[in-house]
């Protein structure tokens, strides 16, 4: 119980010098945000009203935008399948998944815009880098997601299917396949869903997408073209979510 | 007479712990017979079942199911575990699929594997697959899912998953240890009676003594890892199965392991 106290006591103590370390030691002056009002008033006056004459150029960031999430999210299955078996714990040795794992941890640690402004080094601008990018990237999580989805059927109906003299590849098929492709299903959705999030920002960096856009018109000043992508943004988001939810409830 | 299982000798402990399971058991049961096995939990009911279906390993002792001397070194070849149909205490079904998609499930051993893979049965599979739905009373519900099923409805979808295979001996752990008593009888009844139409030889283990009068041609009573008692129905006493339950050890905090 002393133990526990004293531990709370120590968190409790890193927390506060966490917090006042950054305050101090970071340049802030609160009185540049007092005054920052009138310049922001003025922004969003000037993202009022939207331009709607930028129309055909949304519906082609939009539309690469969406390519390069179902394509990164393509590659990300295709990478997902084979690494989501090796870091199984039901279906390899420690010694194969303990590693896969670690790797699949590196993966999810090196940020997205980081892996798109490599790619657009490697391979030009574009969308490719973006599509490369966002499959590095979602691969972290989506195998991690597989290998669980696998470790988590029930074992009973495999077992019945292997007493009923069904060989592995059948048991594969016919037992746990069922069992896991909807939790599969439902983790491939939701990533497709990240990866359209993250990938709206990879334009910035060169790597293809709607983001191109937005950061062309907040760097000119045409602030009425930026709100106009920005709504687009917002509805793609949203339709996407949307879509996500009732594609969820159809897979329970 | 023809025997079923032949069982001498056997001699088994529990992998990580060492306690024994059995000592020095032996058992033979003629083909056709029904027989039920009583015992308190922990008395090696569940573990004899599943030895018998070759998920046991380095047991002592001489163990033949259906004519085949099964090896404590290796798991039984799959042709011939199609033989031997086991029914699951817990269903062992895949929930999220449908009942004859369940049912169907038994006849993937009898079929090659690449055709089982890519789920081309052939007429005498559906044929099959359609007798067992029939005799188990569950046509009516063939399309829905397994998870929309009472515990009954599921218990009869196990048993037709088994006929399906047509095995020639079932072996049953606690098929009605989750139903209610009216459900039970029924549930026996219909095991027993289409194992016993088919020619089956059928093993079940049960925590009650009067389901095993009603249904069983014999009764084997395990206590702490040896045989109580083996008798014909007809001379089972109910000092025999007061005895199985009175000093039996506490049941064992640690489960066996699989293989």
């Amino acid at each position: 119980m002393r133990s526990r106290q004293l531990g709370n006591l120590a968190a409790s103590l890193l927390i506060a010098v966490a917090l006042l370390w950054s305050l101090i030691t970071t340049d802030v002056e609160f009185s540049r945000l007092l005054s920052a009002g009138p310049r922001i008033a003025d922004f969003l006056g000037r993202m009022f009203p939207p331009d709607p004459t930028v129309t055909s150029e949304i519906l082609q960031g939009s539309a690469e935008t969406l390519r390069i999430a179902i394509l990164g999210t393509l590659g990300a299955v295709v990478l997902s399948v084979p690494l989501g078996v090796l870091a199984s714990e039901t279906m390899v040795a420690p010694w194969v998944h303990r590693p896969v794992r670690a790797l699949l941890a590196l993966i999810r640690a090196i940020p997205l815009i980081l892996v798109a402004m490599l790619m657009v080094g490697a391979v030009g601008l574009g969308p490719l880098p973006g599509i490369i990018a966002v499959a590095f990237h979602a691969t972290g999580m989506l195998a991690k997601f597989y290998a669980e989805a696998i470790d988590g059927v029930s074992r009973e109906p495999i077992s019945a299917l292997e007493s009923a003299g069904a060989g592995p590849l059948v048991r594969l098929r016919h037992a746990i396949w069922p069992q896991m492709a909807p939790v599969i299903a439902r983790d491939t959705i939701f990533r497709f869903e990240l990866n359209l999030r993250e990938s709206l920002i990879l334009g910035v960096v060169g790597a293809g997408g709607i983001g191109f856009y937005i950061q062309t018109y907040v760097r000119s000043f045409q602030y009425d073209k930026a709100a106009s992508v920005t709504l687009a943004v917002i509805v793609m988001v949203l339709t996407i979510e949307a879509l996500n939810i009732s594609l969820r409830r159809l897979l329970k | 007479m023809t025997i079923a299982i032949r069982i001498d000798d056997l001699s088994f402990s529990h992998q990580q712990s060492g306690r024994p399971v059995f000592e020095q058991v032996s058992i033979s049961v003629t083909k056709g017979e029904t027989v039920a096995l009583l015992g308190s939990s922990g008395a090696g009911k569940t573990t004899l079942l599943t030895l018998l279906d070759g998920r046991h390993r380095d047991w002592q002792g001489s163990v033949s199911v259906l004519g085949s001397e099964l090896d404590p070194g290796r798991a039984p070849p799959l042709a011939k575990r199609t033989e031997t149909g086991f029914i699951f205490q817990e269903f062992a079904l895949v929930e999220r699929s449908t009942v004859q998609r369940n049912v169907i499930n038994g006849r993937l051993g009898r079929m090659g594997a690449l055709r089982a893979f890519f789920s081309c049965f052939s007429a005498k599979d559906v044929a099959v697959t359609r007798a067992a739905l029939s005799d188990c009373r569950i046509a009516d519900i063939a399309t829905r899912r397994v998870d929309s099923l009472s515990g009954g409805q599921r218990q009869r979808v196990a048993i037709a998953r088994c006929l399906a295979q047509e095995p020639q001996l079932i072996l049953a752990d606690e098929p009605v240890s989750n139903l209610d008593p009216t459900r039970s009888a029924e549930i026996l009844k219909l095991l027993t009676h289409v194992a016993r139409q088919r020619g089956a030889t059928t093993v079940f283990s049960s925590h009650q003594p009067e389901l095993a009068r009603r249904f069983a041609d014999r009764i084997i009573g395990l206590r702490n890892g040896r045989i109580a008692f083996d008798v014909a129905t007809a001379d089972l006493t109910d000092a025999d199965t007061m005895r199985l339950y009175d000093d039996a050890k506490p049941a064992p905090s640690t489960r066996l392991r699989v293989v």
